[in-house]
């Protein structure tokens, strides 16, 4: 971007200095009496306001105006319930296969009402398809890279060295195809991501998704939803302007998730924010049960705050015991200010 | 070729000058017409924007931008103190040159600073940070009497006072009057110095495409052009008068004393904007040690005006005094008023140009009618020039 850090009346360095204490004295000498009530009179008003401080719903806070959805393709819902079980057959062996279509797609994504962003897309989306499977499934992923740059999928998981999509196994270069082929193990909430260099820009641009493993025994019905915690640097600077939970900041508080109460819901939480070490997930007014990275059918913790590193997921279950308005939200409350505040409509 | 030359001498003159300028014509609309070189445009935009003026009202933060940049630029989103707010824009897209007006309502805090970004549409960011809130005064009759005071505190006053400095230069010898003219370069080079720093600094706050540099050289160059063409058409009054101090050095005398007196004007103009707009940006609190430190500060310049005066037989009638002190101090007022209530960075590197010029002029003209014996470069010159620059060196301590 055009150098644009501009102050205006910037003025004489040597006249700021002097200090605020001078003020008073200042404006007696002047005979400034109107200056001094300006003060005052703003000073009081003040006071006033910092004890407002609803900071997530307040007025006047956050991003002015709604993102086009249909410009961008894809709408929260979507990706949120959204799930790509891939076209199914099954094997000589027995075995179920499951093939899915993906495409790397360059593309300009509103993240913010108005802000738009060169995103590099999984099938036109950020995040990509949320890919679901059973563990011991084969997986066989076609992926067709449409972007101007090489790109990989690197599935976490255990599979052999050559379907690990890194440089040098599974690269695909604009306008090739490369096929991912391995079994689904272990069972959990995983992801996946482009892992070409750098790396830093391939997974920043929007290059991840959820990958989701289920047990074969299954787990209790419930309302799944993918949560991807994800974060823009719109002006390429190394720092976020938009954190969001499936990319657009604010959407999910302007479009509040609808579910029922004392119906269990199920949150496949993932964390891909980039320049930032952590990110977290507190949930207002209920606790949940938490399954590291979702590979046990036990919960570990029991609680209402997670933190988690990059590529760190895990699954989380609730319930609503109250209908109403529940907002949750990042604890990093500068991630709130910046889009990452969310809310359930329980009814 | 005969033929030619006398149809050419037959062209009237405005048709004669009406070709070029209708083939520059004919360019722009070909040009626009047909964008020959269209191809070499396909870049993503350049996006750039200026806070030209911020005014912050009760819970409310009003900035006025203007695009110095070659493209549109759309204002997205704001942040404020890094958390998106509510916010309204005249036009969110801003063409090249064109202005907007962003109202943000915001309960900032008096003393505090702000750091405010607005998103562009690509994802840019115009940063502008408020070092100090403070309320913006409102240009009502009282806030407009509080800025003339200043002016008056700071720059009629102590110019005023320094002039009383004339009864002791009157009975100075031929030696000491040499002192104190160099000593007045010295005041006059600091100042010149000061002046240059500042246009500078502004030109480079003034929106790229408008060319703070060159405004700034527009001023020097002006009014250097400007007041040789006055300087010698006063010389030659007097030499017509068959004035004694005229001798083709230079002005002397009284004249010399105004040119002092405008030049010093032009400074204290610039110097009345920079605190005007200083103190309503809300960067500076006025306080009681600033003003003193700017009264001591000037007092110098009463000084430096009537030092040409010292030695002559006559002495200049009271009015005259009242008038050196109004050029020179009064302009202080009216740079004040309009720093307070209509700053713009643009015109004050004009003013700060102007200013820089008449001072460089001032100070040719003053070395120029200096003997040689009681110039700059004998002893007691080099002591007054240096002199002079410790002085206003140590009172501009004061006002930092």
């Amino acid at each position: 971007m055009g150098g644009i850090d501009r102050r205006s009346i910037d003025r004489r360095s040597f006249l700021r200095r002097a200090g605020a204490a001078g003020a008073l004295g200042g404006a007696a000498v002047l005979g400034g009496k109107e200056l001094l009530v300006a003060q005052e009179s703003s000073n009081g008003h003040d006071a006033q306001h910092s004890t407002t401080g609803a900071p997530t719903r307040g007025h006047g806070h956050g991003a002015v105006g709604r993102v086009d959805h249909a410009r961008n393709g894809f709408t929260p819902q979507e990706l949120l319930t959204e799930f790509d079980t891939g076209v199914v057959s099954t094997d000589a062996s027995g075995r179920t296969v499951r093939e899915f279509e993906i495409v790397a797609v360059d593309k300009e994504i509103e993240v913010a009402p108005g802000v738009f962003f060169p995103a590099w897309t999984y099938n036109g989306r950020v995040p990509g398809p949320s890919m679901r499977v059973t563990e011991g499934d084969r997986v066989r992923v076609r992926f067709t890279n449409g972007s101007a740059h090489p790109h990989t999928m690197h599935f976490h998981g255990i599979h052999p060295s050559e379907m690990d999509g890194i440089p040098g196994a599974g690269e695909a270069a604009p306008g090739e195809t490369f096929t991912y082929d391995f079994i689904a193990e272990p069972f959990g909430t995983h992801l996946y991501h482009c892992h070409s260099l750098p790396l830093i820009q391939h997974i920043h641009r929007g290059l991840y998704g959820a990958f989701i493993v289920d047990p074969k025994k299954g787990r209790p019905e419930a309302n799944e939803m993918v949560m991807i915690m994800n974060a823009f640097d719109t002006n390429f600077d190394g720092g976020n302007e938009v954190y969001a939970i499936n990319t657009i900041a604010f959407g999910y508080l302007n479009e509040p998730i609808q579910i029922e109460r004392n119906q269990l819901q199920r949150v496949h939480l993932i964390n891909v924010t980039e320049f930032d070490p952590i990110n977290s997930l507190h949930l207002h007014a209920n606790f949940f049960n938490l399954y590291r990275t979702g590979t046990k059918l036990v919960p570990d913790e029991f609680t209402d705050i997670i933190s988690m590193g990059q590529a760190e997921r895990h699954m989380l279950e609730f319930s609503y015991k109250f209908p109403g308005n529940f907002i949750f939200h990042a604890h990093f409350t500068e991630f709130v200010d910046l889009g990452w505040v969310s809310s359930f409509e329980v009814s | 070729m005969v033929t030619a030359t006398t149809t050419a001498n037959r062209l009237p003159t405005w048709v004669a000058a009406g070709i070029p300028l209708a083939a520059i014509a004919l360019l722009v609309i070909v040009f626009l017409a047909l964008n020959p070189i269209g191809s070499l445009r396909e870049v993503p935009p350049v996006e750039a924007m200026a806070v030209e003026r911020t005014v912050l009202n009760e819970d409310e933060i009003v900035l006025s931008l203007r695009n110095d940049g070659p493209d549109p630029v759309t204002i997205a989103q704001v942040l404020v103190n890094e958390a998106y707010n509510d916010f309204a824009i005249t036009d969110s897209t801003v063409g090249r040159l064109e202005s907007a007006t962003v109202r943000i309502p915001y309960p900032w805090e008096e003393g505090l600073p702000i750091g405010i970004a607005l998103i562009t549409s690509t994802g840019g960011l115009v940063e502008h940070e408020i070092e100090v809130a403070s309320l913006t005064p409102e240009p009502d009759a009282n806030t407009f009497v509080v800025y003339g005071l200043l002016g008056v505190y700071i720059g009629v006053i102590p110019v005023a006072i320094g002039l009383l400095f004339f009864p002791m230069l009157k009975r100075a010898s031929a030696r000491w009057i040499g002192f104190f003219l160099a000593l007045t370069v010295g005041l006059l080079a600091f100042l010149l110095i000061d002046t240059v720093a500042e246009g500078v600094e502004l030109a480079g706050e003034t929106a790229a495409s408008l060319d703070g540099l060159a405004l700034f050289g527009v001023g020097v160059l002006g009014v250097v052009l400007g007041l040789t063409v006055l300087g010698s058409s006063l010389d030659k009054r007097k030499s017509d008068a068959g004035g004694a101090t005229s001798t083709g050095a230079g002005v002397r005398g009284l004249a010399l004393a105004y040119l002092i007196a405008a030049g010093i004007g032009l400074h204290n103009l610039g110097e009345g904007l920079a605190v005007g707009a200083a103190l309503a940006a809300g960067e500076v609190a006025l306080g009681t040690g600033l003003v003193l430190g700017f009264a001591l500060h000037n007092t110098t310049e009463g000084l430096a005006i009537v030092s040409p005066l010292g030695g002559n037989a006559k002495r200049p009638s009271l009015w005259h005094f009242v008038g050196l002190g109004a050029v020179a101090g009064a302009p202080t007022i009216a740079g004040a008023l309009v720093g307070g209530f209509a700053f713009s960075p643009a015109w004050a590197a004009v003013a700060f140009g102007v200013a820089a010029g008449a001072i460089g002029q001032v100070i040719w003209q003053i070395s120029k009618g200096m003997s040689k014996n009681t110039g700059l470069a004998s002893g007691l010159g080099a002591v007054g020039f240096m002199v002079g620059l410790g002085i206003m060196y140590v009172t501009g301590l004061f006002t930092a």
